[in-house]
């Protein structure tokens, strides 16, 4: 059974389709790189699949789970890290995991254990009782990042993990993706970084206009583009340069 | 080279209330719970949870009412009252005014500019007793006493109505004495006297705190149905929405209904400090009522022996409540009122803030809903009785209805169960229609 199946997914607002019959599926212990220019549909597609936006038409299956059926059901299954980090500005860094962890019913002694591991490893112990108010932006990214694996998801939604994040942070944010799906686990994961996609992905899926265009591996674009460089194969997707 | 050691830990408010992270760890995994906790942990870290919820009624209320009182008060600031005795026959009615009224006395010439120390505020009363005062009573005629005061200050015409009041009872007595050497009786100048009785639910007698209560406490149940924790409950929803924070919230595998349950949970909390604190400084109000002035000070002396006929005593608290009634139950009543109360104006106002976009469109829109249900808050303690049956039947209107009923009416069953039942089934209305509109995609992710 695939990890995640996005089966002819469709929504619209009004007279505006923001996705059109988008279908893929992602394996456990795949990363799999969602791309698009701006307003292809890539927020609207990761929303409908954690479940925040109810889509049109169409259906998400998480581990089999239905979202749309058994909401709480498959996000059970799910890590998410939204685009904006969506951190409680006046509880501490310690407090917004436990808020989380405690939603997500991790037993005590498990979250006590957890949150101050997780802290360490995203260089945030010292930040531990410190208001998120007053963190800075790649902080409070790390935060949404340990926020969205703390109960140890299946499947791992990440919105532009590294967005506005310094060069250390967005290295240790993406070794950790790394090590998330070398356990077996599946991420999909959003990003305008090409070199990320070269690096992370080891399958993309690209949005255009709110349908999905191509989905392949990194080598199989690179090999249908004739391109060396993700950001060429990307532009070159995009705009329909394709030599088939 | 010596390295400083790196900050690590709270600061300024986290560090009073590091608890708070221990206690969320420790709570059972009931989202309604963790919700709750979450939001009372963000309104605690919020200076103005500390002003709204407690300081603002503990203190500003008193104060409002306390401070006024205290300095009109002749017995905490006595007036300050010149006496122009013109005719050194009056020296009786001098002697009465000084040793009745309590007030600062000069004895004044009849040279004394009274216009001038009035309006520069040197004293707040001159009494004038002009030439001849003596004369005229003794030969059975009307003798003048002259008053001067300044209009557009309280304490001038306090100290005023203070010495009127002796003055008219100095009156009384010539006239009898008058009567006597008639042989009259005091009837023949008094040929109609009016008498006057009480008729109320309970058949007791109201007292002067009982009527406040009444006037007051419904009317601030209402206000608080209409605010109630209203600025929290326009952060938690329009809040949430501004800080972007509900979008990770509503990921987590949770109902919405167990979400905004938790909201409620933490909202009900808040507005029942607010009640507390609201109810504690009516207590303090009147205690400072009831420490600086007797309530007959601050009636006209006519009202206050019509009072006095009619069993009205000084102010003290348990005299809010009817007599025959046990003042813990209708102060729990009271209580239970004011959350149903504050539950309904939370549920309003995370309608209306469920449909805007923005904080600022939130606080527009709940200073619009606020506006229409003030009104008919404001017509329950002024409404006519006939219209007080119809109100017990509308929204808002009927959870103040409840309030006045367990002070007015404590007894009566049907009216309790009226006001009681309708305030619930329009609660339970405006939540699950809050419910409903609380996080909607279109609202949310536009």
């Amino acid at each position: 059974m695939p990890a995640l199946e996005v089966l002819r997914l469709t929504k619209r607002f009004g007279d505006f389709t923001a996705v059109d019959g988008v279908t893929f599926q992602v394996e456990e212990g795949e990363i799999f790189g969602f791309l698009g220019p701006n307003g292809a549909g890539k927020t609207t597609t990761l929303r409908m699949i954690y479940g925040v936006l109810t889509p049109t038409a169409g259906e998400v299956l998480v581990r089999g789970k239905s979202v749309r059926e058994d909401p709480e059901g498959a996000k059970a299954h799910l890590g998410v890290m939204p685009e904006d980090a969506g951190i409680y500005s006046r509880l501490t860094t310690e407090e917004n995991l436990v808020y989380f962890g405690k939603l997500r019913g991790i037993p005590e002694g498990e979250l006590r254990g957890r949150i101050p591991q997780l802290l360490a490893r995203l260089g945030l112990t010292e930040k531990r009782y410190v208001l998120a108010d007053k963190l800075s932006k790649g902080m409070k990214r790390k935060l949404s990042f340990a926020r969205a694996i703390l109960h140890e998801p299946d499947i791992l939604l990440l919105d532009e993990p590294t967005s506005g994040v310094d060069v250390m942070s967005a290295r240790e944010i993406r070794s950790m993706i790394s090590d998330y799906a070398s356990g077996g686990r599946t991420v999909v994961i959003s990003t305008h970084n090409m070199w990320e996609v070269q690096q992370l992905c080891t399958r993309v899926g690209i949005i255009n206009r709110g349908r999905l265009i191509y989905v392949g591996s990194v080598e199989e674009l690179e090999r249908l583009t004739g391109e060396e460089e993700f950001e060429e194969v990307f532009v070159r997707l995009i705009r329909g340069e394709v030599a088939e | 080279m010596r390295l400083r050691r790196p900050r690590s830990g709270s600061e300024g408010v986290v560090r009073f209330t590091r608890g708070l992270a221990d206690l969320g760890y420790s709570l059972p995994n009931r989202p309604w719970l963790v919700v709750a906790w979450k939001e009372l942990t963000e309104a605690l870290r919020d200076r103005r949870t500390i002003i709204n919820a407690v300081l603002l009624p503990m203190i500003l209320m008193p104060i409002a009412v306390g401070l006024p009182m205290l300095f009109l008060s002749p017995k905490t600031s006595p007036p300050r009252i010149a006496i122009v005795p013109a005719d050194p026959g009056a020296l009786p009615l001098v002697e009465r005014i000084t040793s009745e009224v309590p007030g600062n006395f000069t004895i004044r010439t009849p040279e004394f500019n009274a216009t001038d120390a009035i309006l520069k505020g040197l004293v707040d009363l001159v009494v004038v007793i002009p030439e001849g005062f003596s004369a005229n009573i003794s030969q059975g005629g009307s003798a003048r006493v002259i008053y001067l005061y300044d209009p557009y200050q309280l304490k001038s015409s306090t100290a005023m109505g203070l010495v009127q009041g002796v003055v008219d009872e100095y009156s009384k007595e010539i006239v009898s004495e008058r009567l006597r050497s008639l042989n009259l009786s005091e009837e023949f100048v008094e040929p109609i006297r009016a008498v006057s009785y009480q008729v109320t639910a309970t058949g007791a007698a109201a007292t002067a705190e009982s009527m406040f209560g009444v006037m007051l406490l419904p009317m601030m149940v209402g206000v608080l149905a209409i605010t109630g924790a209203s600025s929290f409950a326009l952060d938690m929803v329009a809040g949430e929405r501004e800080r972007k924070t509900i979008e990770a919230l509503l990921t987590a595998p949770v109902r919405r209904i167990s979400i905004l349950a938790g909201k409620y949970v933490a909202l009900t909390v808040l507005a029942a400090v607010m009640g507390v604190s609201t109810i504690a400084s009516v207590v303090l109000s009147v205690g400072v009522m009831a420490v600086a002035v007797p309530v007959e000070e601050l009636v006209p002396p006519q009202a206050a022996q019509a009072a006095e006929r009619a069993g009205i005593g000084l102010a003290s608290l348990s005299k809010i409540f009817p007599q025959g009634t046990s003042p813990t139950v209708i102060l729990l009543g009271i209580g239970a009122a004011m959350l149903l109360a504050a539950l309904t104006g939370n549920a309003i106002v995370v309608m209306g803030a469920s449909f805007a976009k923005s904080f600022k469109e939130a606080q527009q829109y709940v200073g619009a809903i606020t506006g229409i249900m003030v009104l008919p808050m404001i017509a329950v303690p002024y409404a006519p009785a006939r219209l007080l049956g119809p109100m017990r039947f509308l929204p808002i209107t009927s959870v103040a209805m409840l309030a006045r009923d367990l002070i007015v009416n404590p007894g009566d069953v049907a009216a309790l169960t009226t006001s009681g039942l309708a305030s619930v089934v329009y609660l339970v209305a405006f939540l699950l229609a809050s419910a409903k509109l609380f996080g909607r995609e279109s609202v949310v992710f536009d």
